[in-house]
């Protein structure tokens, strides 16, 4: 794993301006002449970026999966990542909670700040930057455990919650602690109610949207900041898609939410801002969802979202 | 068979009648074959003789019979078939397998009948029985699939029921084979040809019964399946009736309960001590018990240690595989070998004599592999969708592989360990080697007793470990040996059906402990 990070960039000097220039040049060199008009990239951000991307070049072995990515992820808000198939959606949204690490191929060139601190320095602490950055996968996939244990897994490991015969032992227990925290995640991730009488079952005996809805449940347990979600509704029927958007919208109020989707309608619905991504791996328009459906900079995103290609 | 019936309707009302008469003809020779299997079976395990009488009826003319009733129904059913009395929808040939089987018959029977009972010579025999089996396949081939499937198979079944009938085979009837020293008898080869006929004509029929074609073979290959896997059924129970008949009275006699908590029982809580008068296997049985529990203390943690290390943490690569080249080899390695290496490595530094600990290392050698492979292919087998979400939850690797992995992979580490035990609860060569010393030993090593605790390292001791043992595979070949079963089979069967029980009550700790597991993971 060859993870360059941009040593030369100094923090301080790359504030948003300087990326956009950087952005414009990378367009420039890229072999689309006509995307240089585009002036999508003075985008102006509500409040902070919570995330901010610079440059970000991510190799699997020779192949190149995206190419000079910069975008700033405003905080408290959905942004949605729309592409063809193989642009390059999933590789970016695994950048940003080093995930990509796993993949023993992939190589990453650039940077990603969370709140201004680099996370792809030497000697950062995975564990911190994923506890901060969430991540929600494509297939519902919840541990073989009881659905109280799913939930309380994250917490658990991270020393918040001590249950078991040792925490016993030593008079901290808190069993009531993980009670209320199995209540308010799966609260807030609208599955209480369908399971609050069976919280000792195996979550595999859950449906496909109460699977995910408990991935999302799960998530929420280890106190994120960012959820990043890989099409999370794709396996689900449309009243479970429902309610998995419902969710989204819901949690932006707290979070900020980076969802990956191949439904427009989705993303035009749920999102404060998309991010257009196209074949090869390059970043072609990011702005209001409302601009880029109706009104976007670029010919080919607008004709990708009218389903003129993909 | 719905879509048939169907279309019958839509023809005339006869057809209807005559489908039932198929699934009648095809029924009669799946039921004699059932009929055949249970008679058969009973006069080769040598319960019934073939001139005994069942039902008034001798038993050689009942096997006869049903030759001829099942291939009878099958050349009605080809007759019927063919000329459209019957409605079937076959495809337009058998196949080239039936036909080489079939054709592999023919070859065989034919040649066997020239050159043994014509005493034909090779040169003569061969090119005919060649020409034979050809002409049978050919004819296969070549004709519709609900004549190449029926015909033979009811020629088959009436060529053996007249051999019979007509004395060609008759209980009398031997033959010794030159330069092979085996003598097949006709009490042996009646049930058996009968058996394997109506094995092959009750395929034959399942397969009309569904009016061949696609749905006929489908019939056809469930049969067989299902005749394998009852068979292998048969086979286990079998062995377990056998020593079970054999050993049961012998080991359970001389029960004595009370008076009070009082309970005896000679042949399992006894020692072997002619003085005594006791034939007991109560050290044998101790012996196997802590050879296994020695066995899996030192193979368990190791083997699921290293499956972790190769499956989680070492790079696939040249080094892996090596590792997993050098487990089967290990695996595959006879026991024997196992033995010699205990003997001239362990035995020397242990004591210098036979011992139980030298026989639990040896085992537990044993039993490393086969561990080591079965949970690494459960390790293997977790999704890794599992470690994906736990790592983006932010937990570490090694909580990942005790909370979500391990548990995960359970049930199949388990079951590699209920193989395992299987393997070396029944092994004989190494404890003869590097455990026993007495087969039939008046008393078992106190190992619970003889735990010591003492002021210097290693601070616990255990005298009774590096004593000899017995066991109960080696207690059987010892009693085989030294002549005693010879004089007294009923200790030999009694030892079996006891070392049956042992390995039994492992299995179902194992199987009690997977199904565990199982219900933890499964909704
Ligand atoms: N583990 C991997 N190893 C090698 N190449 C990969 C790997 N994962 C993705 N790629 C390649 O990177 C490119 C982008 O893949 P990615 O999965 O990010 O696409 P995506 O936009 O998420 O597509 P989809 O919408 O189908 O999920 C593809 O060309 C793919 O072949
Ligand atoms: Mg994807």
């Amino acid at each position: 794993m060859s993870n360059t990070q941009n040593a030369s960039h100094d923090p301080a000097e790359s504030n948003r301006d300087d990326r956009s220039a950087d952005a414009v040049t990378q367009t420039t060199a890229g072999e689309s002449q006509e995307e240089t008009q585009t002036e999508w990239t003075d985008y102006e951000f509500r409040g902070e970026p919570k995330l901010s991307v610079d440059d970000l070049d991510v190799y699997y072995g020779d192949e190149r999966a995206l190419q000079g990515i910069t975008m700033d992820i405003p905080e408290n808000s959905v942004t949605a990542l729309i592409g063809p198939s193989g642009c390059g959606k999933s590789t970016f949204l695994r950048c940003l909670n080093r995930m990509n690490d796993r993949i023993k191929s992939a190589s990453v060139d650039g940077s990603v700040e969370l709140e201004g601190e680099e996370i792809y320095q030497d000697g950062l602490d995975l564990v911190t930057l994923r506890k901060r950055v969430g991540m929600v996968f494509q297939s519902p996939n919840p541990f073989p455990k009881t659905i109280r244990d799913n939930i309380s897994y994250g917490p658990r490991k991270h020393g918040d919650i001590e249950t078991g015969l040792l925490a016993r032992l030593l008079g901290d227990d808190s069993g009531e602690r993980e009670e209320k925290l199995v209540e308010r995640c799966l609260k807030q991730a609208a599955l209480w109610e369908e399971v609050s009488d069976r919280l000792d079952d195996n979550a595999l005996g859950l449906s496909g949207g109460q699977q995910q809805r408990l991935c999302i449940a799960r998530c929420l347990a280890v106190d994120p900041e960012v959820i990043l979600m890989d099409e999370p509704a794709s396996a689900l029927d449309p009243i479970a898609t429902a309610k998995i958007e419902d969710l989204i919208e819901e949690l932006a109020e707290e979070y900020t939410v980076v969802v990956v989707t191949h439904n427009m309608q989705q993303a035009a619905r749920i999102s404060d801002q998309t991010a257009v991504f196209l074949t090869g791996g390059e970043l072609v328009e990011f702005d209001d969802t409302d601009k880029i459906f109706e009104n976007p900079e670029s010919q080919r995103v607008e004709d990708y979202v009218t389903g003129k290609f993909g | 068979m719905s879509e048939r019936t169907l279309r019958n309707q839509s023809r005339d009302p006869l057809a209807v009648e005559y489908s039932a008469a198929l699934a009648g003809l095809s029924v009669v020779p799946i039921a004699t074959f059932f009929a055949a299997f249970v008679v058969g079976g009973l006069t080769l395990a040598g319960q019934r003789s073939l001139g005994s009488t069942i039902l008034g009826i001798e038993i050689e003319t009942v096997l006869t019979a049903l030759l001829f009733v099942a291939g009878g129904c099958l050349l009605a059913i080809s007759v019927g078939s063919r000329y459209g009395v019957i409605e079937t929808t076959p495809d337009r040939s058998a196949g080239l397998g039936v036909a080489s089987g079939f054709g592999f018959v023919a070859f065989s029977g034919i040649g066997l009948a020239m050159s043994q009972t014509f005493g034909l010579g090779r040169l003569v025999w061969a090119p005919l029985a060649l020409i034979g089996g050809l002409t049978v396949a050919g004819a296969i081939v070549f004709a519709r699939e609900d004549l190449g499937v029926t015909v033979p198979a009811g020629l088959f079944s009436v060529a053996i029921g007249s051999l019979v009938l007509f004395d060609g085979l008759t209980p009398a009837w031997a033959w010794s084979p030159a330069g092979f020293g085996v003598t097949f008898n006709g009490t042996v080869l009646i049930p058996l040809l009968t058996i394997v006929a109506g094995l092959v004509t009750a395929w034959a029929a399942a397969n009309a019964f569904e009016g061949f074609g696609a749905a006929g073979r489908q019939a056809g290959a469930f049969f067989l399946i299902g005749a394998n896997a009852t068979l292998i059924l048969l086979v286990l129970l079998l062995l377990i009736a056998f020593i079970v008949k054999n050993g049961f009275w012998y080991a359970v006699d001389g029960i004595e309960i009370g008076p009070g908590l009082n309970f005896h029982w000679p042949f399992v809580m006894d020692g072997y001590d002619v003085v005594l008068n006791q034939k007991g296997i109560y050290p044998a049985i101790i012996g196997t018990f802590w050879l296994v529990v020695g066995a899996l203390v030192m193979a368990v943690p190791i083997g699921v240690g290293a499956a972790v290390f190769l499956t989680e943490y070492a790079e696939e690569g040249r080094f892996t595989s090596v590792i997993d080249i050098a487990t089967n080899g290990l695996w595959s390695t006879p026991s024997v070998v196992f033995g010699l290496f205990g003997y001239a490595f362990l035995v020397p530094r242990l004591g210098n004599n036979t011992s139980l600990l030298a026989g639990m290392i040896v085992l537990g050698f044993m039993l490393l592999p086969l561990v080591l492979i079965t949970s690494r292919e459960a390790i293997k087998s977790v999704p890794d969708e599992y470690r994906d979400a736990s790592a983006a939850l932010g937990v570490s690797k090694w909580e990942t592989i005790k909370d979500v992995t391990i548990p995960s992979a359970m049930p199949g580490i388990v079951t590699g360990i209920i193989i395992g035990i299987g393997r070396i609860a029944g092994e004989t060569a190494p404890i003869l080697i590097v455990t026993a010393d007495n087969p039939q030993r008046s008393s078992a090593p106190a190992i619970m007793g003889s735990f010591e605790l003492t002021t210097s390292p290693p601070f616990i001791v255990n005298e009774a470990l590096l004593s000899g043992s017995s066991a109960l595979p080696y207690q059987l070949y010892g009693a085989i040996t030294t002549g005693v079963v010879g004089d007294d089979p009923g200790y030999g069967w009694a030892t079996a059906f006891v070392l049956l029980l042992v390995v039994l009550s492992f299995y179902v700790i194992g199987i009690t402990t997977r199904i565990y597991f199982r219900k933890k993971l499964q909704a």
